[in-house]
């Protein structure tokens, strides 16, 4: 397995340094604001976007859903790190890496920026299917660019979307016990007429 | 770091106030809009948005790690929280200077439906007019349903 999460990691690395505007392009695609700023400002169209009050209310019941699977994404990852460390790409003795990134110095799998970046993709698809899909998308770019670039394996990225999925579903299925909170806090909203 | 921090600041703050226009103008929340043209307020909002990612990015080399003038993700998460704000502030305050003269009283809606037909502060003076004065059964329906 881990044989063949090198290959398909060499085999797309091995892409950067040939073309240089694209490594350019790949480079603020991997950054650490590009992808993130673009999902949390989609957030905050979110929260405006709706033909109407109940339309509204969902997007931002959706939204405050995003932010908790993103936070409990993270936190899945910190978790899995206690217990296990896999040593970046450009750390492994024997793999010739083309690094264009800083050299990040904690654990490669599972990804915390796939998990977070696709906690909050499901969390919107699950309420807006066209902007979901939209964060579906940059999250696929920001995973593939980070295998791009050098600081991650295909398997962290993968691992990293598969506990963003999981977490967002289990926030989901808690949504019902847990929505007198956002609600409260969207009415409160609408009385300053902020939502 | 004091210049990054404040460069991501200002790309977040000028973001915000482009989405903020895209998305009021497809919100139909004409109150919030510095252009009521769809034509013209949906490309300004986009080109305020992209523009400010593509300052931030061509200016300087963005890819720092924290130890090495970049941002950690709390302090990214807080300066983003701020540039929101300060985006969001800026626009409902600017709007309702610019759209001074709206108003319907014809049709107040509640919370963002104000703003299809009045701007920001007279909505909000209007809705915590009608709050004051309705605050019984106001507070029954809050936390209620």
């Amino acid at each position: 397995m881990a044989t063949a999460d090198e290959k398909l990691f060499l085999w797309i690395n091995g892409i950067a340094g040939n073309f240089s505007p694209l490594d350019n392009v790949v480079r603020w695609i991997a950054s650490d604001y590009l992808v993130p700023v673009a999902m949390a400002l989609t957030l905050v169209a979110l929260w405006f976007t709706g033909q109407d009050e109940r339309a509204r209310m969902r997007h931002q019941i959706g939204l405050f859903v995003a932010l908790a699977s993103m936070g409990l994404s993270s936190l899945s990852v910190f978790i899995v790190n206690i217990f296990y460390f896999r040593p970046r790409p450009f750390d492994a003795p024997g793999l010739d890496v083309e690094l264009l990134f800083y050299r990040p110095t904690d654990s490669s799998f599972p990804s915390n920026s796939a998990a977070a970046a696709v906690a909050i993709a499901a969390a919107v698809w699950a309420v807006n299917r066209p902007i979901g899909l939209f964060l579906v998308a940059a999250a696929a770019l920001y995973g593939f660019g980070r295998v791009y670039v050098g600081v991650h394996y295909p398997l962290d990225i993968a691992a990293g979307a598969a506990i963003g999925v999981v977490v967002t579903c289990l926030t989901l299925g808690l949504k019902n016990l847990l929505q007198p909170l956002p609600t409260w806090v969207v009415k409160a909203a609408r009385i300053l007429c902020l939502a | 770091m004091f210049t990054f921090a404040t460069d991501y600041f200002l790309s977040v703050f000028v973001s915000t106030i482009g989405v903020i226009q895209l998305s009021a103008s497809v919100g139909g929340l004409r109150g919030l809009l510095v252009f009521k043209s769809p034509i013209v307020a949906r490309p300004f909002g986009i080109a305020l948005a992209v523009a400010s990612i593509i300052l931030f990015f061509a200016t300087e080399e963005r890819n720092l790690n924290d130890f090495n003038g970049g941002l950690d993700a709390n302090t990214q998460a807080l300066f983003f929280f701020l540039g929101v704000l300060a985006g969001g502030a800026v626009t409902f305050i600017g709007s309702s200077l610019i759209n001074i003269r709206m108003d319907d009283d014809a049709s107040p809606g509640s919370g963002f439906d104000a703003l299809r037909d009045t701007n920001y502060l007279r909505a909000l003076a209007r809705s915590l007019r009608y709050w004051t004065r309705n605050w019984r059964q106001q507070m029954r329906s809050y936390f209620s349903g």
